[in-house]
């Protein structure tokens, strides 16, 4: 079955029939026994969707399970790359990121003139390329053996990945502009490494060394297998000179015990293995120990080249050949001159696909080329001549670059690799060219008012939000944008989790690195409000003062004072201790809370009187006493204890301890309370019955006192 | 400007969330164990990982896991007769002792006490006794409990409930019968088994207003200095707080400390989140009695230093991202063990 929700969570049929690509159809394994009657779907962690299923309802009681919750992941993912990679790419892309859009902003505040914006830009991008680039490497494939094996043909350090492959391809494009003179043999190296990832689509050259490797332990007499020099011819097709000399000196006429009467047909494999081992490259340097004669200038490069084919042409003419009896030695060196000599048939039947052709048509037939336009004509021409069986993810990106269509690359990386890709990538492009750079940074009308750039940044910042582990570099991606980002950071923030301390924290040091006060606040508002209804009382009170809201503060405080102990020798009030010191300072802001304050004080001094009889102990209380009484936070059932608590401050035998205003404000304030008295809902104090009669009478004589005392 | 040091840094990528991470005190001289307690988003399992460590030829591999029922908040690993002992709370209120062996660290039994028995769900803190079975555990929920350990059965009692008036964050033993905690607002509290029913002293912050407004989130305590609390949080700040000198505290580091009494120019190795702080096990033979002993922190702002009083602070580590625990090898104090907040573990030899 595959339904099909509406609104209401009824499920209507769904017809298979339109066979769309673009449909992606999830089969949910759910064990309900009975048909399912409701659907209810909601996004779970990252691109999951959580789907709800109800099963009918059933008559009898045991019928098994009436519902079922079942996540499912949305799109298969990258194949070779999987989660937990992709978030490692993510972390340790950050930093390059980050020194990239530094310097840009740094280079724009110093110098207006795009001249020397262009000039040494490039090199800045280069090494944001670099740092990707190793980020890319895939796991590296244990430590090479001590002793070369003389069968291995092929090596391999590390297992290559589309992904690495596609960005170093625009890195040699685009970035690179110092090895732009040798941007032919760039690609021959760049094939050479993952030439081994088109075998997915197609024959490669590389797939047929493999198996021809796997096979070498079975085979007798090497230069009979017509393979050895099929596979010879190719490999020296795309250049890959050290694996054809290699494979050259596997030749039976090597071998000690045949040298002597097979002395010319050897002669012949050296000759040609020396002609392949000095083949002049328009290049700086080539990696240690790789063979060819590498030039730096064109001149030189030619003269070279010209002597080198001279060489060819000779030994091709040489009369050995017809000296040689090996008729299979024989064809088959003839045939790797040819493809030295750029024969076009020749090559052709050597390549396996058009990118391999393309790259030997670099090598041996326009060995001076340079310029992208003629490179694309010849790819056209390449194609022409191999026709593709299928499309390869890293063909499309090739034909896209060649072509010169920034669109057409971009639409490649973000269908092919996903918005890390093309959020990082578009570094690659805008470095390339200024009309790129025009393209990707003007705002578009269509796009709501940014950029490209903006939009696919704003995108991946969107996918790493998704995630638990990566929300936190988000950020960084959502501040490079300048119309969008702040206001998705501030939603960011605001729905990240406040459940623990840590990821609160961590969630408000990001605002404090934005300057995000107000957000922040309101982050620790919520949080206060969460320990408080979870019990955790000290916290709330701690956040929310973080929070500086007075509003909530007071209202807790209505709560709190509940359970307050409300007389002297009430042992409870001792555990409120603690949140008192919490409260700290009168500097900051405690709401109502600042009642416990004067209320600890109070009740500290009165102790005090209790214990000893010193007058400046009571002095104090009273003090206490009256600011407590003065102060509006002070809840109004609290009056009638406390006076009822000072009784012996008010009877003071000595001397009268409250003047006759003062005796005169903790009168209305009684008066104040009997009036209070009489309204509904009021909740009569747990005090003896004739409290409030003794504290008139208290307070009376007091002012009595007082009176004559002044 | 704090200093650099040189030391060999080796990161090992996890695919995973590290919460926390100790060094397992082992018998053995050859065989070096990481205790890692570990949260896979992907499958949401929390788990306790022992890896090896060997420094030639590198190599850090997995050797047993634990799964835990929910995410671990705190570990602390010790060693008790022949057995390395691993305590470690989780955020829905258990604790679990593991034990293993203590020459190829092979995970031998477990005892547990559930949830809701000692703590709420919330955040919880364990401390266990350097070389003995006792535990102290403090939690979100203000309730302080001892936990005595014996071979396959638990024995715990509460010590303190404040019923959330009071939340405690982080605690240390001071000696068999005292440990102090720390708390909201900067407030460290000194406790004595011996005298139950509250603190015996408190430290109060309230001469620094930035101070209060702060977290502790790790405390230590020298076994040779007992009178004195080393306490790190919020804004930097990390303070010796000395039981003979209650009210002038001694800053070592912090924001919020610039006019604290008797602490004019302190240096600020981070301006965040300090998580963890323990006293470096590898001190110089200069070292003055008088002045607080070394001490290593890690930050949410990626460092991972070393403070002195009077002296240049000491970066070990500056990374992008946070490091949220570490741990110095009792047995090598030049090896340090972090877990970085982008699924990795860092291992430092310092030269």
């Amino acid at each position: 079955m595959s339904p099909n929700t509406v609104d209401n969570g009824t499920l209507i049929p769904f017809s298979g029939e339109t066979n769309n690509d673009s449909l992606a159809i999830y089969p949910l394994h759910h064990t309900l026994t009975r048909p399912v009657s409701r659907l209810a779907i909601s996004w779970s962690r990252g691109n999951s969707l959580r789907v709800s299923l109800f099963a009918e309802p059933s008559q009898t009681s045991d019928a098994g399970d009436g519902a079922k919750v079942i996540e499912v992941k949305l799109g298969g993912g990258d194949p070779e790359i999987d989660d937990a990679d992709w978030r490692r790419i993510a972390y340790g892309s950050v930093a390059p990121f980050a020194l990239l859009q530094s310097r840009r902003s740094a280079i724009s505040n110093m110098s207006k003139s795009p001249s020397t914006y262009q000039l040494d830009w490039w090199e800045h991008v280069l090494q944001y390329s670099k740092e990707i680039t190793s980020l890319l490497a895939g796991p590296k494939l244990g430590p090479s053996p001590i002793i070369d094996d003389p069968n291995e043909i092929v090596k391999k350090n590390e297992e290559p990945t589309c992904l690495k492959a596609a960005w170093e391809l625009m890195e040699i494009f685009y970035v690179d502009k110092q090895s732009q003179a040798w941007l032919p043999e760039r690609l021959v190296d760049w094939l050479a490494d993952y030439d081994s990832l088109f075998t997915s689509t197609q024959e490669t050259i590389h797939g047929k060394l493999v198996d021809f490797q796997n096979d070498l332990v079975n085979i007798q007499v090497i230069e009979d297998d017509p393979r050895y020099w099929e596979v010879m011819s190719s490999a020296l097709s795309v250049g890959w000179l050290d694996i054809v000399v290699k494979m050259l000196r596997l030749h039976g006429s090597y071998q000690l015990d045949q040298l002597s009467n097979r002395e010319l047909e050897n002669g012949l494999v050296e000759a040609v293995a020396v002609l392949i081992s000095k083949m002049p490259r328009l290049r700086p340097e080539s990696a240690a120990g790789n063979l060819g004669e590498c030039f730096k200038s064109k001149p030189d490069f030619i003269k070279a080249w010209e002597k080198w084919r001279s060489q060819i042409t000779k030994l091709d003419c040489s009369p050995f050949w017809i000296q040689c009896d090996n008729q299979q030695t024989r064809v088959g060196l003839r045939n790797l001159l040819q493809v030295m000599l750029g024969n076009t048939e020749s090559l052709c039947t050597a390549s396996c696909y058009w990118v391999e052709l393309y790259i030997s048509h670099f090598l041996y037939i326009r060995p001076f080329m340079i310029g992208v336009e003629s490179m694309y004509n010849l790819a056209q021409k390449c194609i022409q001549l191999k026709p593709p069986t299928g499309t390869h993810r890293l063909t499309g990106l090739l034909i896209g670059i060649l072509g010169e269509n920034t669109e057409v690359v971009l639409a490649e990386i973000s269908r092919e690799f996903g918005p890390w890709m093309v959020a990082h990538a578009v570094e690659l492009l805008t470095a390339g060219s200024e009309q790129a750079e025009i393209l990707l940074y003007d705002e578009r009308y269509n796009l709501g008012g940014i950029s490209m750039v903006e939009l696919h940044r704003l995108a991946y910042a969107q996918v790493l939000s998704s995630h638990a582990l990566t929300w936190q570099i988000a950020p960084i991606y959502l501040t490079s944008c300048m119309k969008q980002g702040m206001g998705l950071l501030e939603n960011l923030l605001y729905r990240q989790s406040v459940q623990h301390n840590n990821m609160l924290l961590k969630n408000i040091e990001i605002c404090r690195l934005y300057e995000l006060d107000h957000i922040s606040s309101n982050i620790m508002k919520v949080a206060g409000v969460y320990h408080w209804k979870h019990g955790r009382k000290g916290a709330g009170v701690f956040w929310l003062q973080q929070s500086q809201d007075t509003n909530c503060l007071d209202r807790i405080a209505q709560q709190l004072f509940d359970s307050v102990g409300k007389s002297i020798s009430d042992e409870s009030f001792k555990q409120w201790e603690g949140l008192i010191e919490l409260l700290g300072s009168e500097s900051k802001p405690a709401g109502g809370l600042e009642f416990l304050h004067k209320y600890r004080d109070f009740k500290k001094s009165l102790q005090m009187v209790y214990s000893g009889k010193s007058t400046d102990a009571a002095r104090q209380a009273v003090g206490s006493l009256i600011l407590l009484m003065k102060n509006p936070s002070t809840p109004q059932r609290f009056w009638l204890p406390l006076l009822f608590d000072s009784l012996k401050l008010l009877n003071w035998k000595d001397s009268p301890l409250l003047s006759v205003s003062e005796t005169n404000l903790l009168l209305n304030k009684l008066q104040e309370f009997s009036l209070a008295r009489q309204r509904p809902h009021f909740t009569e104090p747990n005090l003896p019955p004739q409290a409030l009669s003794s504290i008139r009478l208290a307070l009376a004589t007091n002012l009595g006192r007082a009176i004559l005392d002044e | 400007m704090a200093v650099t040091a040189n030391s060999e840094i080796h990161r090992f990528p996890q695919y995973k969330y590290i919460d926390a991470v100790r060094w397992l005190p082992v018998l053995s001289a050859f065989n070096r164990f990481a205790v890692l307690a570990t949260s896979d988003f992907d499958s949401n399992l929390s788990s306790i990982e022992i890896h090896s460590f060997k420094p030639n030829p590198l190599s850090f591999e997995f050797q047993s896991s634990w799964t835990s029922p929910s995410p671990i908040s705190s570990i602390k690993s010790s060693q008790f007769l022949q057995k390395s002992i691993i305590a470690s709370s989780t955020s829905s209120g258990s604790l679990h002792f593991l034990f293993a062996d203590s020459t190829d660290a092979r995970l031998v039994s477990e005892v547990s006490v559930p949830e809701n028995e000692l703590h709420l769900e919330g955040k919880c803190c364990i401390d266990l006794m350097d070389g003995g079975v006792e535990c102290v555990t403090v939690g979100d929920d203000g309730r302080i409990n001892l936990v005595t350990v014996g071979d396959s059965n638990l024995n715990y009692r509460r010590l303190f409930d404040s019923g959330g008036l009071v939340s405690y964050t982080s605690v240390k033993w001071a000696s068999p019968v005292e440990f102090a905690t720390g708390g909201y607002g900067f407030g460290l509290h000194w406790w004595d088994q011996r005298k139950p029913g509250g603190p015996v002293s408190q430290f109060k912050g309230n001469w620094d207003k930035n101070l209060n407004s702060g977290i502790v989130h790790s405390i230590d305590i020298h076994p040779s200095r007992k009178h004195t609390c080393l306490a790190a949080g919020s804004l930097g700040t990390v303070l010796a707080w000395d039981l003979r000198m209650q009210q002038q505290p001694i800053i070592l580091s912090g924001t919020g400390a610039g006019d604290g009494a008797g602490n004019t120019a302190v240096q600020s190795i981070s301006e965040s989140e300090v998580w963890e702080v323990q006293y470096d096990r590898c001190i110089k033979s200069n070292t003055s009695s008088t002045r607080i002993l070394p001490a290593m922190i890690c930050s949410e702002d990626g460092i991972l230093g070393v403070i002195e009083q009077g002296e240049e602070p000491i970066e070990l580590l500056a990374e992008p991202c946070a490091i949220n625990s570490f741990d110095i090898d009792r047995h090598n104090p030049l090896d340090v063990i972090c877990s970085l907040e982008w699924e990795s573990v860092a291992i430092l030899t310092r030269q």
